[in-house]
This record gives C-alpha cells, structure tokens and sequence, in this order.
C-alpha cells in the first residue's frame, strides 16, 4: 500500500514536472500605432499554471546563471544588438521569484520589429537536461508589414504566416517549424495561453484568469504537417505562447542533453 | 546617363505605389529631438510609398509640398506652432498627423 502510494505520488510529481516550460518575452502591446519605447520582460515560467519560475541561465554544476547568449532585434532586414539593454530583476511568480531580465526598446521607426531572445541554456534537474529556448516576439509600429514573416534561419524557429499582432479571438494562427532556416515535418509543438495578468511594474504575475477543466487543457500539443505547417484556432484573447520541442540542431550542452527549442508569442484581441 | 535614370526611377516608383492603392495608407511620424520632424509612408500590404506627395499644412496653409524619398520618408523642420503632416496618396488615402500626436 505505501508502494502504491508512493507510486501515485511519484507519478504525480513527475506529471507536474512534465509541464511545458515557456521562455516568454513579453511587453504589453504588440501593434503599437505610432513608434514608442517599450518595456519588455524576459522570464523562464510556465504560462498557464504559473507554478514555478525558473532562473534563467542556470547550471548543473554551479550557482552562477549564465548571461543570455544573443538578444536582438531585426528590423527592415537590419539587426541591431540589444543585449546591452538587459537588466537582470528578480520576477515574482505566484509560487516562487526566480531570476529574470527586463529592458527597453525604442521601436520608433514604422513596419515590424523581430525581437529574438537566445538565452542560455537552463538545467533542468528533474530530467537532468539542459533546455533553451530561441524566442521571437514581433512589434509593429502603425500597421506597416515589413519583416514578420522573415525566415532568421535561426537553428530553431517558428516563421509565422499570419500576423502575429493582428489575431482576432476565434480566428485562428499559422507557421511553419523551421531548423536552420528548413521546415521540420511532424515536429512536436506546445502551446499555453499567458493565464495570469502581468504586473510590469512590481515585475510579477498577478490573478489567474481560466481554469482547465484537465492537465490535457494547460499544455496544449499539436504535430505540424509534412511540410513542417501548422494552423491553431485562438479562443481566448491575450498572448498565446507556442514552443516547437527539440527541434533545433544542438543535441548536448556541458555533457548533458539539450533540449534546443524554438518559441513564438502572438497577441490575440477581442472583436468590441 | 544619371539624367534619364534619375525621371525613369522615379516614373518606376510612382507606378509601382499606384499598385498600393487598393490598399490601406498608412503614415508615422517622430520627433528627431533636434527641431526635425520625420514622418515614414506606407501601404498595409508593405508597398512602398517613395514618390507619394507628402505636405505640411498650417491655418489650413500648405507651408511645404514635397515627395516620400525612395525609403518612402521624409525629414523637415519642425514649424513653430499647430501643423499637420499629410500623406497624400490620392482620394481615399489620405492620412493626417496632427503635430500634437508627434513625439
């Protein structure tokens, strides 16, 4: 009987741990009509649950996090560095606070602007795997289309074909899986809804906003096509995270597996 | 050689963002912070907008006429006072900034 009980705990346990990790690069407004500064926060969590935020950049063999290894921005095909802008915070999540970085950017100037994120990779010690997540968020300034469906060839990424600034609820958002700028067939995708508010002034995630009537409803999963394809119906407003699974080339990090996955954000707005 | 590129480039640009018509017009304008203003021209399908007439109007007085560059811009100095920014792209597609709304 403790056998089984322990079982059922362990099970469980390891059911919790099995929850999709989100890097999420998030600022509140994605379409923005005229140019502006914005203010963006880079936490490692779990967007649906918030049950544990993870420190970014952590190692299995020391206490020290690893600083983020490219954060920039692509705009009318010209990059630009921003890791200087990163400012380490610590960010309240409704479990735990764990180590995170905000910034500023000036996104002044019309058309899109491809925000990439490749942090460091994380150790994740109930696995014992290292996971990192190369994340794109994409801001436009007064409706100009100019780089939101840009292929990075980045070694792991998401190329949206819709707009991901401009997504009604019930409609629905497309991409393609890429690895080293080539679509990956039947590559694995999670998707989470962000179900807390966001608090960017105390850096914290605030109330929960749904409840999933099962574990099936907070980690969302999709196969894309044969041709690396992908459409999602949007049911919620608000930002919806979507993260391809070990879809980019580098297998191993520091002796240990890795887990090098791709992630988007797409803004969803309600039709008033 | 230069004097017929320079009117066929520019007749080819024209042509080109008379495509864009089908589509939304779209103006954004910024404050330089050096008594500048700069103001970007667009189409929502991304087409460019290099030869679109752009004008400055103050008291309902056109105070400069002039065209988008070939990057679809246009920089000019700041009047003194109320001004609006004009994209003129034709009926319909006409988009105004009030200076006000221009930081």
């Amino acid at each position: 009987m403790k056998k089984l009980a322990l079982g059922l705990a362990l099970s469980l346990a390891v059911t919790t741990s099995a929850w999709a990790h989100f890097q999420l690069l998030y600022t509140p407004e994605s379409a923005l009509e005229r140019g502006e500064i914005i203010q963006l926060r880079h936490v490692f969590t779990h967007p649906f649950d918030d049950e544990h935020t993870m420190d970014m950049g952590r190692q299995h063999d020391s206490d020290e996090l690893s600083p983020v290894e490219a954060f920039y921005v692509i705009h009318r095909g010209n990059k630009t560095d921003l890791r200087d802008t990163l400012k380490k915070i610590s960010w309240q999540g409704n479990a735990n606070a764990g180590a995170a970085y905000q910034s500023e950017y000036g996104a002044r100037r019309m058309g899109d602007h491809v925000l990439v994120l490749k942090p460091a990779p994380y150790f994740e010690a109930n696995e014992d795997t290292y996971i990192q997540q190369i994340t794109k968020l994409i801001v436009n300034v007064a409706g100009m289309p100019t780089d939101w469906n840009a292929n990075l060839g980045l070694k792991a990424e998401i190329v949206p074909l819709s707009k991901p600034y401009a997504l009604w609820t019930g409609s629905t958002f497309s991409g393609v899986v890429m690895s080293q700028g080539k679509p990956v067939p039947f590559a694995e995708l999670e998707i989470e809804y962000l179900n807390h508010d966001i608090d960017i002034a105390k850096n914290a995630m605030g109330k929960r906003r749904v409840e999933a009537p099962q574990d099936s409803f907070v980690t969302l999963s999709l196969i894309t096509d044969a041709n690396g394809t992908f459409t999602f119906g949007l049911p919620k407003s608000g930002w919806w995270g979507f993260a391809a699974v070990g879809v980019g080339p580098d297998e191993e990090y520091r002796g240990k597996e890795l887990s090098q996955d791709a992630v988007i954000w797409v803004q969803v707005r309600d039709m008033k | 050689m230069h004097k017929i590129l320079g009117p066929l480039l520019f007749i080819a640009l024209l042509a080109f963002s008379t495509h864009a018509f089908a589509h939304t017009a779209l103006m954004s304008c910024f404050d330089e912070g050096d008594d500048t203003i700069t103001c970007e021209g667009g189409f929502s399908d991304g087409s460019s907008a290099a030869g679109i007439e752009f004008l400055v109007k103050q008291n309902d007085e056109v105070i400069l006429k002039t065209r988008l560059n070939e990057f679809s811009e246009v920089n000019f100095e700041k009047p003194e006072g109320d001004y609006q920014a004009v994209f003129n792209a034709g009926e319909g597609h006409v988009v105004t900034v009030d200076g006000k709304n221009i930081f």
